[in-house]
């Protein structure tokens, strides 16, 4: 689906920048262009103008310079009420005075409409999100997960085509949130709506998104559905961002196509991917994922580069074997295998050897 | 602070010393309302307690003073010229104010502070100065010793109030509110009367109490600015204080304290309406 | 690989910041700042908008008024217009009691102003600055009119005939020629046809024409003025009269300097005299000095205004600062009582409470009869409790003591109690752990009370007004009686604008110190 519509773009940002002090820019050069019924999430470290971007979008904060368009059309001057977007906020932002029924009317009333229609439609809101019985409470008599359903059942009451959501479940403990994200994938995808979510949970966005955007200091490092993001960060910072990563810093040696080799500071050399160097003498940081190190010769590709490494610590994780090495000079190198009848468990003060694929091994910038 | 079981005798007493203490003090606060409101009940004119009175005796009380105020003209021309004066300077300082307070919770508002300085001035200014200016300026333009002159002048000076009472409900809105309101269709002012007004109402109606009790109490400002046609109640206590003091000053001050426990008491069911409806909203 | 449409390549991390020297520039190039302004007017013109109605009402109702006063303190425009000519002929004339030509401009601006009932105005308002100025200019003024100057009319009148015809004068002096000639006359006729019209009502053109225009055109003429469109008359053999032996025949103080001096010091349209009147000062020849002994009030005023309101603010503290400890350290529920007590009064008529303690203090007062009744004092040596300092202490603490209980309360209710826990666990005892940690802590709350009642019984007026007698009044109650009953509006004014200038000090002080936006009310 999102690949079919991938031309039409819905929402564009066009060189958006922000800055609130005309001093520094909170966000910078913003270029990205989402499809119809794609969910995209925003991820990034706090501070990194998620949501500034989102209040662009939305109309409740200017864009210093740039572009931002709906179906093509500017919408710099269009003021929020006359957008039509459905928002959830992270603190829910449900009226307290005035009922669960009252709060869903509300956008309703705006527009207009009749009575019964009204009324049938706040009420296939709430049975939508499991929530028919609780019309008539005041929202301070909900509980969180209650109240957050309900701020999505009216984001969506009006029938928007775009929904917006900045950390909508931060406030939730983990087994709601989990539950939640579940819920909201599920209702994103029956009513086809383009949902731009923000937050800063990577599990989160991962488990949601038909693509993630990475933020990191204004700007989007990496734009990628959640696989590709994982398994192929284009910049460390996306790497270390991202899921659990091993980095080892060194100097590229050799340069082929699709293979490099890497001189590391310790002097032991290793294959890998080139990612971000161009050439050689560059200086890199070379990323490894913990489940993609294996210790086990007899798998590894005849010929490639192994490096010596001593056991540290072994810590069991149930489903998981975790254990920290230390290589070439980083004792914070950690390895993870899975829980089988025929795993190894490592002793502390062993010394083994561990290699991996080239293509595994990503060289990066040295940022 | 409730005395632990360990306390010295030297703690224990310092501790019934110190709430004896505070019950003068605040006995000094409340006594001279508490003693003007039996005096006014005199059924003579003295402005002490008769030994009928002590005694208990019925004959002693009357309802004599009220009795004046409540047909004598000197009196009734000031209360209703009060009343006349006091709701309207109200309504121009509670609608002016909050409109006001609105436009300074924004964002962006330039001058902010110098703006907030000059609005809040009224308050700060000591009245005779006010009622100074406010006398020369107004009779270069006509406008003293009239109604609308009286009027004005009390609403500037109710405005502070209005002003940081709203100011300070709307520190504590929840500014997100204001912007669902906007994603879910509302334009500016449908938001300010569906939303941002209901929840900020308690502020305005105690705004308005105080611009309220500002003009209805003040004194100066309409003894210069005013003419006989608007002589008010405070006027009337005034020149009866300085003049020929007359016991039925006694019981126009009980019914203005009366009207004062009204009051405290209308602040006090907002307060908790207000925090009520704070509660309600999701931190 | 990634789609993502980020310009300028693939960003890496932090070496992708833009290298920047100067000011920021946007995209677009144009200065980042200028960008941002550009995208925030909306919004700040809507705020404005919301906050104008309200900001031009104050203007107008509360500031402009204010200003005008400020104005009026350095206004003095009465003796320029009440005497134009005599202004200009001092300004020529520097010896202690001037010469002729001054005496002649003040003859004719005299006569003026009698007309216009002005001189007595003129005089009340020197009053203030040298005595006996008021009777001088009141008998002058009445005299001025029996001048002998009306022999120049009928000497004149007896030279020509046309002299008498009033037509013939309006015609005269509609002559560009003849106005040029004869400049003191042109002067004198127009003033005396203004106030003929604006005062009688009657036609110029009709009416006898004053003996003072007979005397302009008399020095005219004696000073070799030759008009074209007017008979000639020979002036050399004319009986005269001087204008200056007039006036100090009629009184001698306009022989003497020192009518004079007054006259030249305020002369300006702009002058520092109220406001050396208001410390005591006044402008005399040999620059400014203090005033005599007895008249020096003001410096003393200020002075006894400053020390009471520091002595009600003192017991302002004493007093609120031990409720105010009592209603943070007990439980909500009766705090919330308690405070009923301080909220009471606080919203009561402050007419209420000053009569309240009106009562209460006399001497046949309800006090005075307890005190009598329980025996502490006899009945004649009833205490004199009001109409002094002790009666406006009483009351004005009673009156602001609520100002000073709630913010040393609001203080108070946000010191956690974890801190002289703390302190007590550490070693302290009550006594230490109170003075050493707690009261430092209240100490904000200690300044915006006293700043808050410092401001505000500074500028009081009704209550010193009602219980202070004559010991017990403020500054505020001096400059009512300047408006109302000595109307020196200028004085007044004066003093109002040192006030001022005091309480906007502290007015600032209390914005440093706590902030005008955390101004709180009560409950
Ligand atoms: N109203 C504002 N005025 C000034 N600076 C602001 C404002 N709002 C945000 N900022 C600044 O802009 C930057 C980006 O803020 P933003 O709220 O967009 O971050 P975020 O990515 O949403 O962070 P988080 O994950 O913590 O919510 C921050 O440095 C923040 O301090
Ligand atoms: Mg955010």
């Amino acid at each position: 689906m999102v690949q079919a519509s991938r031309d039409a773009a819905f929402v564009e940002f066009d060189r958006v920048q922000k800055s609130y002090d005309g001093q520094t820019l909170v966000v910078k050069d913003l270029n990205l262009s989402i499809p119809k019924g794609e969910f995209l999430t925003m991820l990034g470290p706090s501070g990194s103008g998620k949501t500034t971007c989102l209040m662009m979008l939305a109309g409740f904060e200017t864009a210093t310079h740039g572009e931002i368009r709906i179906s093509g059309r500017n919408i710099n001057d269009v003021p929020p009420h006359k957008r039509g977007i459905g928002m959830v906020f992270q603190n829910y932002a449900l009226f307290p005075h005035m009922s669960v029924a009252e709060n869903l009317a509300f956008p309703l009333e705006v527009r207009k409409m009749d009575r019964a229609e009204r009324e049938a439609k706040v009420k296939r809101a709430l049975d939508m999100v499991q929530m028919g019985q609780f019309a008539n409470r005041r929202p301070a008599q909900l509980s969180g997960g209650q109240q957050q359903r309900i701020a999505l059942a009216r984001a969506l009451v009006f029938e928007p085509e775009l929904v917006l959501m900045d950390e909508p479940l931060g406030a939730l403990d983990k087994q709601l949130r989990e539950h939640m994200q579940f819920e909201i994938k599920h209702i994103a995808d029956n009513l086809g709506i383009t949902v731009v979510y923000v937050t800063h949970d990577q599990t989160e966005a991962l488990t949601m998104s038909d693509r993630v955007a990475v933020f990191n200091d204004g700007r989007i490092q990496q734009l990628a559905p959640p696989d590709e993001l994982y398994e192929a960060p284009v910049n460390s910072f996306v790497a270390q961002f991202i899921g659990e990563n091993n980095t080892l810093e060194g100097i590229v040696t050799v340069m082929d196509q699709n293979r490099c080799v890497v001189r590391l500071d310790s002097g032991d050399e290793i294959d890998a991917k080139p990612v971000n160097v161009a050439r050689v003498g560059d200086r890199t940081k070379v990323s490894i994922r913990p489940e993609r190190v294996e210790f086990n010769k007899s798998r590894l590709q005849p010929g490639a580069h192994t490096l010596r490494a001593r056991v540290e610590e072994f810590i069991y994780m149930g489903d998981m074997f975790r254990t920290r090495l230390s290589v070439a000079g980083n004792d914070e190198f950690i390895i993870k295998s899975r829980n089988a009848p025929d795993q190894t468990r490592l002793q502390p003060g062993q010394e083994i050897e561990i290699g991996w694929l080239p293509e595994d091994c990503r060289a990066l910038d040295a940022a | 602070m409730a005395l632990p079981i360990y306390a010295s005798t030297g703690q224990r007493l310092w501790h019934y010393a110190f709430r004896i203490i505070c019950g003068l003090i605040l006995f000094y606060l409340i006594a001279p309302l508490l003693v003007i409101i039996p005096l006014s009940f005199n059924a003579q004119d003295f402005f002490t307690f008769t030994p009928e009175m002590l005694r208990l005796d019925p004959a002693g009380y009357s309802l004599e003073h009220y009795r004046d105020f409540f047909t004598n003209p000197d009196w009734q021309g000031p209360l209703w010229n009060s009343l006349a004066i006091a709701p309207v300077a109200t309504l121009i300082a509670v609608a002016l104010g909050t409109l006001a307070a609105v436009g300074l919770s924004q964002a962006h508002v330039p001058f902010k502070g110098a703006i907030m300085a000059i609005l809040i001035s009224p308050m700060i200014v000591p009245l005779i100065i006010s009622a100074a200016g406010m006398y020369f300026f107004y009779s270069r333009i006509g406008l003293q010793g009239t109604y609308w002159g009286v009027v004005l002048a009390h609403a500037a000076l109710g405005i502070p109030f209005v002003i940081i009472t709203v100011t300070a409900t709307l520190v504590g809105f929840d500014k997100s509110l204001t912007r669902a309101a906007a994603s879910l269709g509302a334009g500016p002012a449908r938001t300010f009367r569906k939303v941002q007004m209901p929840l900020i109402l308690p502020g305005v109606v105690s705004g308005a109490l105080f611009a309220f009790i500002t003009s209805f109490d003040e004194v100066v400002v309409v003894l210069f600015m005013g003419a006989a046609g608007q002589k008010t109640l405070p006027w009337q206590m005034f020149i009866g204080l300085r003049e020929q003091i007359s016991p039925t000053i006694l019981a126009a001050a009980t019914v203005l304290i009366a009207l004062s426990v009204l009051l405290l008491g209308t602040l006090e069911l907002l307060r908790r309406r207000s925090e009520r409806l704070r509660g309600l909203t999701p931190v | 690989m990634a789609d993502a449409t980020i310009s300028g390549g693939m960003p890496t991390g932090r070496e992708a910041r833009p290298v920047t020297s100067g000011p920021m520039l946007a995209a677009d190039g144009t200065p980042l700042r200028a960008s941002l302004a550009r995208s925030l007017r909306r919004q700040k013109l809507r705020a404005l908008l919301l906050i104008a109605p309200l900001l031009l009402f104050i203007l107008v109702t509360f500031v402009l008024p204010i200003g005008d006063m400020l104005l009026r303190s350095v206004q003095n425009g009465i003796v320029a217009d009440t005497l134009p000519r005599t202004v200009a002929a001092l300004s020529q004339d520097a010896s202690e009691v001037p010469g002729e030509p001054v005496f002649d401009a003040l003859y004719t601006d005299l006569v003026i102003a009698e007309e216009y009932k002005r001189h007595t105005q003129l005089g009340t308002r020197l009053n203030y600055e040298s005595g006996g100025a008021s009777s001088l200019f009141r008998g002058t003024g009445r005299a001025v009119g029996r001048f002998e100057t009306s022999i120049y009319a009928d000497q004149l009148r007896d030279a020509d005939p046309a002299f008498d015809d009033s037509a013939q004068w309006a015609a005269w002096m509609a002559d560009p020629g003849n106005r040029d000639a004869l400049p003191q006359t042109a002067d004198a006729y127009d003033a005396w046809a203004t106030l003929t019209t604006e005062v009688h009502g009657d036609d110029p053109a009709e009416e006898d024409v004053g003996d003072f225009v007979y005397a302009a055109l008399y020095r005219d003429l004696a000073a070799g003025s030759r008009p074209p469109a007017m008979p000639a008359v020979d002036v050399s053999g004319f009986e005269t009269v001087t204008a200056k032996e007039l006036f100090i025949d009629d009184d001698d103080a306009w022989g003497e300097p020192a009518i004079w001096n007054t006259l030249r010091a305020f002369a300006p349209r702009v002058t520092p005299g109220y406001y050396l009147n208001a410390v005591d000062l006044q402008m005399t020849p040999d620059g400014i000095a203090p005033r005599a002994e007895g008249d020096r009030i003001y410096v003393q005023l200020f002075i006894r205004t400053m020390v009471m309101s520091m002595l009600i603010t003192a017991s302002c503290i004493l007093l609120g600062y031990p409720v105010a400890y009592l209603l943070a350290s007990l439980p909500m529920r009766s705090a919330n009582l308690l405070m009923i007590l301080v909220l009471l009064p606080f919203w009561t008529s402050l007419l209420v409470r000053t009569s309240a303690w009106k009562v209460l203090l006399q001497q046949q007062g309800v006090i005075n009869d307890l005190l009598v009744w329980v025996g502490v004092i006899g009945n004649d040596g009833r205490l004199v409790m009001i109409n002094n300092q002790t009666g406006t202490i009483i009351a004005m603490t009673h009156i602001l003591l609520p100002f000073m209980i709630l913010p040393l309360y609001s203080v108070m209710k946000g010191i956690p109690p974890s801190f002289v826990r703390a302190a007590k666990s550490l070693g302290a005892n009550d006594w230490t752990a109170f003075w050493r940690v707690y009261f430092p802590q209240s100490v904000p709350g200690i300044g915006a009370g006293s700043i808050l009642v410092f401001i505000l019984s500074i500028g009081y007026y009704i209550t010193p007004e009602l219980v202070g007698g004559t010991k017990g009044v403020f500054i505020s109650n001096r400059i009512a009686y300047h408006i109302s009953d000595s109307l020196n509006w200028g004085l007044a004014a004066a003093l109002g604008t040192i006030l001022l200038a005091m309480v906007l000090l502290l007015y600032w002080a209390y914005d440093k110190l706590v902030g005008i936006d955390n101004v709180k009310l009560g409950g």
